[in-house]
């Protein structure tokens, strides 16, 4: 394959004003993880670790395989909301190796309101179950967690995506022979007792396991019987009496090493067959993104450059170099992983929709991987492009995105505005892993077109029904509090708290997420290759 | 012959032309003159100037070790660099939108790379640059202009006896 060339000149003015603009995004984040990622703080971890339990990434980190990368998902989720009383959502979910096979991990944070389920708790417990489902992944609960957070009942229980839906995904999960197994680290109440007991094998830990309907207090108020936790569902009972668990253990390293030894005899089958090659780095340095994309988000930067610097030894096979160029469409290495890369180098035109349209198929018929790289502000508008039939085009990629069974990832990498976020595999169209990079953006249209187009309605509006204009500075009153509301609204740490993403990451980081990302969809065949109908 | 190859991170692009006995090797802009035979498979004997060097190559699938004078250097063939690039001189709008800045005048000198004017459209800032040092002769578009895509919005004449690097 060829090289890819680059014009970065990386003593330039332009790259290093941008290169310092973007080490602050990424320390800015870096800052917002470590914060988050110390739980509900330095008094609940104390009193945590004083029961003789260890910590949601203790736990993780003892039970994957020793130096192996734990592909974290949604770590900024609920930031910003519930006044930041639960960082993470009180939940760690992700991917780790475990006997050399990846599973998903579920893991609750009691440290943070003594792990119990917030709104978007659940939406993240089920989107790592989703994840676990797409990619055939075992699944791992290490429970400990108190249930509903009953305060916000209204928005965690009665709903079609609430807590129920955690149990129902969990006989979907059975149904398909994915493995699951729970291990009842603390708390294990009410609703969350189902988690054991439709696991396909459970571990409980004496002393700090306890699996019950109901908990002491609400047998008292029931029937008056007085009974403590452990008597009423600890490990004793439930190993020896009840049968819901079936492995016992002293404490949480021993359950983790007995939830190793569940995973070494799943007797998984092979992985999906992909040419894959050993790993070799880019030839230019990854770093060097932080200067090639602007820091201001109006100016267009050369997508190739970005490519350049993500895939392996920045080789890349071109489709349709002279075409539609602004959208690039090649195939590529990445971590040794063959794919089908798809981004933007500006806006989508009727012949850039039919390029990816084409690429998409290709891919899908080879069982290649796809990679997009959103950085997207729309499909081309105005009169000439409605009456070259742009709305078709467009729906033929969006259509042809939606169809393609390969394996879907998609970066997020600068702007995604209106129907480009679906043309290039937007949340919606099911990509199996989405990220986003500090820089990105991401609404419906643009902070400065919603609010003119705004402004024209209402201006409309007004001269029918008074006759009357709007003054310079009412025009401003109406325009100002829209570019704001955008302005907020657009961030990514505004679409990551609200699991629009699986997280933000440093680009540099990039390669490694998609190989992971790769590596465990291999675990799920790739279905046969289904054209849609395509209006021509 | 036209080769790139990879050593310590670095492209070395490297042109080999053959002409009687003597080779003509420009690796990155140098040229070196030196005669080559080959003692016997993977066993070279180089002339370069009044020095002689012997090399011991031996090929992997796309790299090669080269034994040379007491170290070993392990360099990768990276085939040629993708030159898909249009590299065509013309001067287009890139799509269609509206003027926001005039950065030329008429009867100036600008350089290679030099912002001329910036058209907005589609929440973006698109910037014409100069594709070569000129002199631009005609401006089309004021600022608030509508403009098309690839309609050319102004004229630039190439500086003619520049040493301008292509």
């Amino acid at each position: 394959m060829d090289v890819l060339d680059t014009k970065i000149n990386t003593q330039s003015k332009e790259f290093k004003d941008n290169q310092k603009h973007y080490q602050q995004l990424i320390t800015d984040l870096k800052k917002k993880i470590k914060q988050i990622q110390k739980g509900g703080g330095d008094k609940r971890i104390k009193l945590h670790k004083s029961r003789n339990k260890m910590l949601p990434r203790e736990r993780i980190d003892h039970l994957i395989d020793p130096n192996t990368p734990f592909l974290e998902f949604s770590t900024l989720a609920a930031l910003g909301m519930y006044n930041d009383t639960s960082p993470s959502a009180g939940i760690i979910t992700g991917i780790g190796i475990v006997h050399g096979r990846e599973v998903v991990i579920i893991a609750n944070d009691a440290t943070v309101k003594g792990g119990t389920y917030f709104p978007m708790t659940v939406k993240k417990h089920i989107r790592a179950q989703t994840i676990a489902l797409e990619n055939n992944l075992p699944c791992i609960y290490l429970v400990d967690s108190g249930g509903a957070f009953l305060p916000m009942q209204d928005e965690v229980f009665p709903d079609r995506e609430h807590f129920g839906r955690i149990f129902y995904n969990q006989a979907r999960m059975a149904s398909q022979s994915i493995p699951q197994i729970a291990v009842v680290l603390g708390s294990c109440t009410a609703g969350g007792a189902y988690v054991p007991a439709m696991s396909d094998e459970t571990v409980i830990v004496k002393g700090t396991g306890t699996i019950f309907l109901g908990g002491p207090p609400l047998v008292k108020a029931a029937t008056g019987e007085e009974v403590s936790a452990e008597d009423l569902g600890g490990a004793d009972v439930h190993c020896r009496k009840s049968g819901v668990t079936d492995h016992y253990a002293h404490d949480d390293p021993e359950a983790l090493d007995i939830t190793r030894n569940i995973v070494e005899n799943l007797n998984r089958s092979p992985k999906t067959y992909l040419d894959v090659t050993k790993p070799e780095d880019p030839f230019y340095d990854p770093q060097e993104i932080y200067g090639i994309i602007s820091r201001d988000p109006r100016h267009p930067f050369d997508v190739k450059e970005v490519i350049a610097r993500l895939v392996d030894r920045s080789q890349f096979h071109e489709f349709k170099a002279l075409y539609a160029t602004t959208l690039i469409c090649g195939f590529a290495r990445i971590m040794g992983y063959p794919a089908g890369i798809l981004a933007n180098n500006g806006v989508l035109f009727s012949e850039s929709a039919l390029k990816g349209t084409h690429f998409i198929e290709l891919c899908s018929q080879r069982k290649i991987p796809l990679v997009f790289l959103q950085n997207i502000t729309g499909f081309m508008v105005g009169r000439q492009y409605e009456a070259g039939g742009i709305a078709k085009d467009g729906a033929k990629m969006v259509t042809a995105v939606t169809c393609a069974q390969v394996p879907k990832f998609t970066v997020i990498i600068g702007g995604s505005f209106g129907a480009g976020n679906y043309g290039m595999c937007g949340r919606a169209y099911n990509p199996r892993q989405l990220w986003m990079w500090p820089n990105a953006r991401i609404s419906v249209m643009g902070g400065e077109q919603a609010a003119n187009v705004l402004l024209t309605v209402k201006q409309d509006q007004l001269w029918r029904q008074s006759g009357k204009t709007l003054s310079k500075k009412e025009e401003q009153n109406l325009m100002k509090p829209i570019r704001e509301k955008y302005e907020v609204e657009g961030n990514p740490y505004y679409s990551s708290s609200r699991l629009w993403d699986d997280g933000i990451i440093d680009p540099v980081d990039t390669r490694l997420v998609l190989g992971l990302g790769i590596s465990a969809s291999l675990n799920a065949p790739i279905p046969d290759w289904r054209p849609a109908l395509y209006r021509m | 012959m036209d080769l790139s190859y990879e050593y310590n991170n670095q492209l070395y692009h490297i042109t080999t032309t053959k002409k009687d006995n003597s080779y003509y090797v420009t690796v990155n802009d140098t040229t070196y003159t030196l005669m080559a035979t080959e003692i016997k498979p993977g066993h070279l004997k180089l002339t370069l100037g009044d020095k002689i060097i012997k090399a011991i190559i031996s090929p992997g699938q796309e790299e090669r070790y080269i034994f040379l004078e007491g170290d070993v250097y392990h360099v990768k063939r990276a085939i040629h660099t993708a030159k898909t690039r249009d590299t065509r001189d013309e001067i287009r709008s890139p799509i269609s939108g509206k003027v926001i800045k005039v950065q030329a005048q008429e009867n100036t000198l600008v350089h290679k790379g030099d912002t001329l004017m910036i058209i907005e459209a589609m929440k973006m800032e698109y910037r014409i640059t100069a594709p070569y040092t000129g002199t631009v002769t005609k401006i089309h578009f004021k600022e608030n202009d509508q403009i098309d895509m690839g309609v050319t919005p102004l004229e630039l004449q190439k500086q003619k006896n520049t040493k301008e690097e292509h």
